[in-house]
């Protein structure tokens, strides 16, 4: 297959000033992906699958306190530490920039998550429940994990070979930004995002609205020097992050005290 | 060692005993050869169809796709064409699938075996349970009661049609009843319709209570508007935002500027920033504050100067951390930002208006938006037109806390003695002292429950005939609020219930009833599809719109794909001039917040909708249950949000259980949750939970785990609207000893800055306003 | 020097084949006991496989901890044989010779014990077969030689096969022995095993060089065994806890200190359960003693080095760890514990030499040592995992479960089990060596006084 592809490099860039912390990209990855349900027990076991996940921090106290709202998911590091601890090739990175993983591949030794700075990779400690008649619900084109097997953010590779299968297997068109959103080839939780706060794209695709911002980023790897908000997590350990984020603009920070703006 | 026959057997024997005794139950296809380097992605097999439609997970019936693949829907999201969500979705969205597809969805009509609320139901044929729902509507359908969710166009027509021709009458429910909202509207706009909001014009947004990111009015439709708000393609600056509400809620949390106010005083609040602007002169050229003010202009409105209000407001101290500014000067600043920074808006709604004062409260708050120029103006408030096709209603009919107390005495007086329940759970809605679940289990009252699942209200019901799924059946809404042009959508069955299940149509069955008693001249409809069918064609002899068709069938076809109609140019009616002397008269209705509940209460109690349980009617889904709250990440749990010092104050620690208490006798139990960002005065504590039935997933955690917070509500009303003021109750927190652990996502240690360096490190922030603000 | 008084062949003979020859009452309830804990460690293993390790205390970010922890630790556990063998071998120890043999053998159950360790830990064991040996030529899938848990289990089969060949070699003569003393089917077995010795110059010539050879190529494996154990953690870049470029002496000379000191209990327990009084001598235990002062307090140098450059960056999260490690209960109250355990309280009991030559002294120093050192793997895995990074969102504790509990307890039950058994078959204290250490025991004149001293004319 991979031989006859169009060339990818998909990206996905994350606006820290747009999020809300509203959950949808969450759920809609649950429903996409086949991801176990989170039971209660899940949450008291402390091993809850969310493969997209909105962490909250807090900054300051009452009444001059702040939430925060950081979606996390896997940030397909070109540079990957989960990718070359794992004993059997179960994790790879592939020619358009996904950190892949093979289910069949996993014999479960959870090296990689303890190697992932980023803690997005979920290891399926039971095997999965559904009541018989939630079944009907499951996506065919994504596997079941059994018990014993790692899981993690795919960047809806089923979607995207949909749309190659679509677009440019049979249409002989190209899968760009607009096939993507427009025809639903593109990641569920971009799609859910309703204040856009996720961007998805080809960073080959000139016309893609994540270009800009890695060729700022990649451009300037020095923070400071970037004409944009754009960062990347834990930037310093070199891994590479296929992913952006755009910092929050804080209007009224609470560091250098109050100024009305 | 040479194989006889004997050893043979032997080492069968041997082997087959071992395999047998040390067999492992390895997972399904485990001891086959699988590809260890093929992607099991590289294998998407099969064709799948998107199907447009309406989604009904919440009250804003948002356009939405459906996945369907082999004849099961797969997955749901936004429609892109369709005006109000234009594409995007919320949290809720997805788990219509869940409801679908939900092991305790009920299978079939049955009729109750055992004493009423004892939940003993046996399973009866369709005609069967028909003949008992006709011969109910004959013997005592006359003053019959209709409760469904709050509907609008043609199943709003229909049921509202019914109720009319058996001399009944019908009521939308509501928990959290918008007719506070709606009067306030009426009275400031003159609108029947509620009106929308151009977040994504406006450059500076006030909110007072209203939780639009989250819960209320269309979230979904909020949220796009706001996320443009903030960088929107075209922008030439970021959008501020300043949230006033008691409680720290998901808007609050990503508001620019959050002012914890003293609750019920965001009138006051309203007065005084408008009697800055009119004081200073700082109202939108061709404003007519002589109008508004009766001609005495700031005068008429001198008992809000900031002075007077910002003492009473309780803006605590430490948020002025401004050196030499106090509460006055900062809403005067407050002001000055407001009117300077157009296009500003601002909304209001939520606990603003779930107060004695709520209506003032309310209508203090959108009158602003005349001093700054933004009604009807981009930017500003929006108007809705009504329905494109008569008699649509465009606007949902809601039922205040005054029409179900009416309701529960009609049926204790033995006037209305036939219920018929769609969709909605006051039992459990309610709060006690209405005296709801005691009506509904009175023996002269016969309840008929078209309910999907158990639900309270269901559980007391004498007869169940389950409605289709949203996603099995047709249907079509009006939203409200709209984009501001004329829209209808369009609800389509997207599949075929399973075998297991045996639904029958609301609507089907209302038309089918009224058939038979012969009280059809208004609803000649056979079916909901013909009606739908019906308006299409005339949708289509209007010839204009979203729509180019050359015939009927084709208009109706593409109408099905689109999932709606509408018409961009069919915009709402141009506001006429704010009513006379609005500012003064508001200002002559003015009225201080009365408490209820504890007297010695040392907080006060604010209830909020759950981000995707909303009041419950979410429940039952096992997706929306381990969504995490946004704020506190907690799952599956009714908690009671305390300020982190104020906890530490009272030796308590996170999951410690305290007894809630409105009134003497009148309590709920529910563990503790530190939260640095709420006010020491106030706790929080979530709708949702506290099912009494409905299954595992709705109802199978008792309290403290799960507790249902309308239990400490009393019988109090919003002035005028005569709307449930649940946000007016004080409360007292009694330590029980018990502790239990918070299902919550988050971990185990505080998720603050550690150490040298802040979580900075990965949550970064540019300082800056306005202009800079709009970085790219 | 030698102490206690000369012993001829014949005793040797009699003395140490006597748990072979004839066996003790109390062999048979001790079998079962210990093979009760082994048959519970084998349940629970099942059990876990069928349920999935959520049965575990595991969970997100703590991936791993105690079967990791208890991996480690015989690791650790199997380095003593070597050393003593191979080092005190090559360095003409004379005090070594009634040591080696219990070593070198625990050295091999030690290590095969550990093997199961991370096995049942994976997520689906019954898969590690392409990871362990990669068969899957056809669709060229190989193991990813990157990958540390790649290097892991090649070492630790190359130190396997070279320690099982090491104590081969040593067993020739003595199973040539015992099959000289033996009738019927055991003596059948003997003389295979026996290889056909005579015990001719030749054989011997062979056997000593065969010897020789083996404990200098064995030391090489031995040290880079227990520093790529340690690269499992050191390779790991995110865990700040383990990302430390000191890990392999570290954990290398950990892993003697553990091992010798275990080495030393099991050659009292030996002394006492069969009265071998005049082979294990006191003074080899006090011998033994001094070493471990010199190894303890390497190690400690480490520990404290280890401390020193992780908290040298002071990175917040390296901090955080380090605070949770110090600070947080239980881990602190773990963290002191560990301390006094593992280098104050031995050390202190190491040092007066009468101290050195009490067998219960010494028994409890040797424990408390191993004790130490496991908590010292548990001290560096969990808290490490659990704050990493400075997502503080996502950190968690952790707790073990029963299931854990029992499967680390069974691996001690069945490292018993094989050495119990073991000497059932085999002698524990190698008869030739000990033969040769008499055989060049002479007496001496110093000034006025004779003393007993060991000469060697080579
Ligand atoms: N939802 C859904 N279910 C379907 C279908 C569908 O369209 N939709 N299609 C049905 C039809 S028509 C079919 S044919 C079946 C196919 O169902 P399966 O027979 O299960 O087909 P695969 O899953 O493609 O292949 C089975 C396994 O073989 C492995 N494999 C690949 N190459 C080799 C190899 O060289 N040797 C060995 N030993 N194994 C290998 C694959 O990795 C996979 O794990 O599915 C049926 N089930
Ligand atoms: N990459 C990859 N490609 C494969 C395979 C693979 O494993 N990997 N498997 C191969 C194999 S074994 C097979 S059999 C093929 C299967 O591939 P297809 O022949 O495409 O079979 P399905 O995937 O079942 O798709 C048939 C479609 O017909 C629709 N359908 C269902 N019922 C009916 C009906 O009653 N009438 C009509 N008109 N339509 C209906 C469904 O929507 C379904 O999507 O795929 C082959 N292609
Ligand atoms: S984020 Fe974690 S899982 Fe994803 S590629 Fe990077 S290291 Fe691997
Ligand atoms: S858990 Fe699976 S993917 Fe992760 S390292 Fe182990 S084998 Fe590889
Ligand atoms: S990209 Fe797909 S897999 Fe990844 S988080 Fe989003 S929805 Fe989930
Ligand atoms: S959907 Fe978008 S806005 Fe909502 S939490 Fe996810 S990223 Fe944030
Ligand atoms: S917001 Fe409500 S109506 Fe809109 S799609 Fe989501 S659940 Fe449905
Ligand atoms: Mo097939």
């Amino acid at each position: 297959m991979a031989t006859e592809r169009i060339d990818h490099k998909w990206g996905m860039v994350i606006d820290l000033d747009r999020c809300t912390g509203c959950q949808a990209c969450v759920v809609a990855c649950q429903a996409e992906n086949n991801v176990p349900m989170n039971t209660q027990d899940r949450f008291l076991q402390r091993r809850a699958y969310e493969w997209i996940r909105i962490e909250r921090y807090w900054e300051g106290e009452f009444p001059n306190v702040k939430a925060r709202f950081l979606p996390v998911l896997c940030q397909h590091c070109e540079n990957a530490p989960c990718e070359p601890v794992c004993p059997v090739y179960a994790t790879y990175h592939n020619e358009q920039g996904l950190n892949v993983q093979v289910y069949n591949r996993c014999v479960g030794t959870r090296y990689c998550i303890n190697n992932c700075p980023y803690q997005v990779r979920f290891f399926n400690w039971w095997e999965p429940q559904w009541p018989a008649t939630l079944r009907n619900q499951l996506n065919p084109d994504v596997t079941v994990r059994s018990r014993g097997i790692m899981e993690k953010c795919t960047f809806c590779i089923q979607r995207l070979r949909r749309g190659e299968l679509t677009v440019e297997r049979r249409e002989g068109g190209r899968l760009d930004a607009q096939a993507l959103r427009d025809r639903n080839f593109g990641p569920a939780c971009v799609a859910a995002c309703p204040t856009g706060a996720l961007i998805f794209g080809d960073q080959l695709d000139p016309n893609s609205a994540i270009s800009p911002y890695f060729a700022d980023a990649n451009e300037h790897p020095h923070e400071e020097d970037r004409t944009t908000r754009a960062y990347r997590l834990l930037e310093e350990m070199n891994t590479k992050p296929n992913v952006l984020y755009l910092k929050k603009v804080d209007q009224y920070p609470l560091k250098q005290g109050e100024q009305h703006g | 060692m040479n194989l006889t026959r004997r050893n043979f057997l032997t080492w069968a024997g041997i082997s087959a005993v071992g395999a047998v005794s040390c067999k492992i139950p390895f997972p399904e296809g485990e001891l086959q050869i699988q590809s260890p380097v093929r992607l099991p992605e590289d294998l998407v097999k099969g064709q799948d169809n998107w199907y447009a439609t309406l989604c009904r997970q919440c009250p804003a019936a948002e356009g939405v796709l459906v996945r369907v693949m082999e004849g099961r829907a797969k997955k749901v999201q936004g429609n892109p064409n369709y005006p109000v969500n234009l594409g995007k979705q919320s949290a809720r969205c997805d788990a219509g699938l869940q409801a679908l597809y939900h092991p305790h969805r009920l299978a079939g009509p049955m009729s109750r075996s055992g004493p009423k609320g004892a939940g003993q139901y046996q399973p009866v044929a369709w005609d069967q349970a028909l003949n008992t729902l006709g011969s109910q509507l004959s013997d005592r359908g006359q003053g019959l009661v209709l409760i469904t969710e709050p509907l609008r166009a043609h199943l709003g027509l229909i049921v509202s049609r019914f109720a009319t021709a058996f001399g009944g009458r019908h009521l939308g429910f509501q928990t959290l009843d918008d007719t506070t909202y709606r009067g306030a509207a009426k009275s400031v706009f003159g609108q029947d319709v509620l009106p929308g909001f151009d977040i994504a014009h406006a450059n500076y947004l006030i909110s007072f209570g209203a939780d639009f990111l989250s819960t209320w009015g269309s979230p979904t439709h909020f949220s796009r508007a706001y996320g443009e708000f903030r960088h929107g393609a075209g922008r030439t600056r970021r959008g501020t935002h300043v949230h006033v509400e008691p409680r720290f809620s998901m808007t609050a949390a990503n508001a620019d500027r959050w002012l914890p106010i003293a609750p019920g005083w965001e009138g006051h609040l309203a007065l005084s920033l408008a009697y800055v602007i009119i004081a200073e002169g700082l109202q939108a050229p061709g404003v007519d504050v002589a109008g508004l003010t009766g001609g005495r202009g700031a005068a008429s409105l001198e008992a809000f100067r900031p002075e007077t209000v910002a003492p009473r407001i309780g803006l605590p101290e430490g948020l002025l951390v401004l050196p030499g500014k106090d509460a006055a000067e900062f809403i005067r600043q407050l002001a000055r930002d407001f009117a300077a920074n157009r296009p500003s808006l601002a909304i209001g709604g939520d606990s603003a208006g779930a107060h004695s004062n709520g209506q003032f409260n309310l209508e203090a708050i959108y009158a602003l938006n005349y001093l700054v120029g933004s009604v009807g103006a981009p930017g500003g408030v929006v108007f809705n037109p009504a329905s494109p096709l008569p008699d649509l209603p465009a606007a949902a009919k809601v039922g205040s806390l005054a029409d179900w107390a009416g309701v529960a005495e009609d049926i204790r007086g033995g006037r209305s003695k036939l219920l018929l329940v769609h969709q909605a759970d006051p039992v459990h809605g309610l709060p006690p002292s209405v005296g709801f679940r005691e009506a509904l289990g009175r023996e002269d009252l016969f309840t008929v429950s078209f309910s999907s699942f158990m639900d309270e209200t269901t559980a007391l019901a004498d007869l169940i005939l389950p409605d289709r799924v949203y996603l099995e059946d047709w249907g079509s809404d009006i939203p409200e609020p709209g984009p501001g042009y004329y829209t209808l959508g369009f609800q389509q069955p997207v599949v075929n219930p399973l075998s297991d299940y045996d639904p029958r149509s609301f609507a089907d069955l209302l038309l089918a009833a009224a058939q038979e008693q012969g009280k059809s001249a208004n609803l000649p409809w056979p079916r909901l599809r013909d009606f739908l069918r019906e308006s299409s064609d005339a949708l289509f002899a209007l010839n204009r719109g979203s729509i180019q068709a050359a015939s009927a069938d084709e208009f109706w076809t593409t109408l099905l794909r689109q999932g709606g109609w509408w018409d961009e140019k069919g915009t709402g009616p141009r506001p006429g001039a704010a009513p006379r002397d609005l500012l003064a008269g508001i200002a002559a209705r003015a009225a201080a917040p009365s408490y209820f509940g504890a007297a010695d209460g040392e907080f006060f109690l604010l209830p909020f909708a759950h981000n995707t349980l909303l009041d419950g009617q979410n429940a039952h889904l096992p997706w929306l249950q381990g969504a995490p709250d946004p704020i506190t990440t907690i799952t599956w749990q009714t908690w009671v949000e305390v300020n982190d010092h104020k906890v530490k104050e009272l030796g308590l620690r996170e999951g410690d259980v305290v007894r809630v208490e409105s009134a003497a006798g009148v309590s709920i139990l529910a563990p503790v949750y530190p939260n640095p960002a709420l006010p020491p005065n106030v706790v929080g504590i979530p709708l949702g939970q506290g099912r009494r039935s409905g299954g595992e997933y709705a109802a199978g955690r008792a309290a403290p785990e799960s507790a249902n917070v309308l239990d400490l509500l009393e019988d109090r009303r919003v002035a005028v609207s005569g709307a449930l003021a649940w946000a007016g109750a004080r409360v007292r927190l009694t330590p029980t000893g018990q502790s239990i652990r918070i299902s919550k996502f988050e971990g185990t240690s505080p998720a603050r800055e550690i150490g040298l360096s802040p979580s900075e490190d990965i949550f970064k922030t540019v300082s800056s306003n306005g202009a800079a603000g709009g970085a790219r | 020097m030698q102490e206690g008084r000369a012993l001829t062949p014949t005793e040797i003979n009699r003395d140490l084949l006597r748990p072979i020859l004839e066996q003790p009452k109390w062999f048979w309830p001790a079998v079962a006991v210990l093979a009760l804990v082994v048959l519970a460690g084998v349940t629970v293993s099942g059990y876990m496989i069928n349920r999935g390790l959520g049965v575990t205390g595991l969970n997100r970010p703590v991936a791993w901890a105690f079967m990791i922890t208890n991996f480690v630790f015989w690791i650790g556990i199997s380095h003593a044989g070597v050393m003593l063998s191979a080092i005190l071998r090559l360095a003409k120890a004379e005090w070594r010779r009634p040591a080696t043999r219990a070593a070198e053998v625990l050295t091999i159950f030690a290590l095969s014990t550990a093997l199961t360790m991370p096995i049942m830990h994976t997520g689906r064991p019954w898969r590690a077969i392409y990871w362990l040996f990669p068969y899957d030529f056809a669709r060229g899938v190989w193991p990813s030689v990157r990958s540390p848990l790649v290097w892991d289990p090649s070492a630790i089969m190359t130190y396997l096969t070279s320690s099982t060949l090491f104590v081969l070699i040593a067993l020739v003569p003595d199973i040539a022995v015992l099959r000289d003393h033996t009738t019927g089917v055991a003596h059948r077995i003997y003389s295979l095993l026996s290889l056909g010795w005579q015990g001719n110059a030749r054989q011997w010539k062979f056997q000593v060089v065969a010897g020789v050879l083996l404990s200098a190529l064995i030391l090489p494996v031995f040290v880079s065994v227990h520093s790529i154990v340690s690269w499992d953690f050191g390779m790991s870049v995110t865990v700040k806890a383990w990302h430390s470029t000191t890990f392999a002496p570290y954990f290398v000379i950990g892993a003697v200190h553990s091992g010798v000191s275990a080495v030393v209990f099991v050659m009292i327990i030996l002394r006492q359960i069969y009265g071998w009084q005049d082979y294990i001598r006191k003074e080899h235990i006090d011998a033994l003693g001094r070493l471990l002062i010199v190894v303890a307090t390497a190690w400690f140098y480490f520990l404290c080095m280890e401390i020193i450059f992780g908290m040298y960056g002071r990175e917040a999260d390296e901090v955080a760890m380090r605070e949770m490690q110090f600070l947080q209960y239980p881990w602190n109250v773990l963290m002191i514990i560990f301390a006094g355990i593992t280098y104050f309280l031995p050390v202190t009991l190491w040092l007066p030499r009468s101290f050195r030559r009490n067998l219960w002294i010494m028994s409890l120093a040797c424990i408390s040592v191993n004790v130490g050192m496991w908590l010292e793997r548990y001290l560096i895995i969990v808290p490490g995992l659990a704050r990493k990074q400075v997502f503080t969102f996502t950190w968690q504790t952790y707790m073990p479960s029963w299931v854990e509990f029992t499967l680390v307890i069974s691996t001690f039950g069945l490292v018993s089990l094989l050495l119990l058994l073991f000497s059932r078959v085999f002698p524990l204290i190698p008869l030739y060596d000990i033969k040769e250490g008499e055989f060049l025991r002479t007496s001496v004149q110093v000034g006025r006084r004779t003393v007993p001293a060991t000469f060697r004319e080579d």
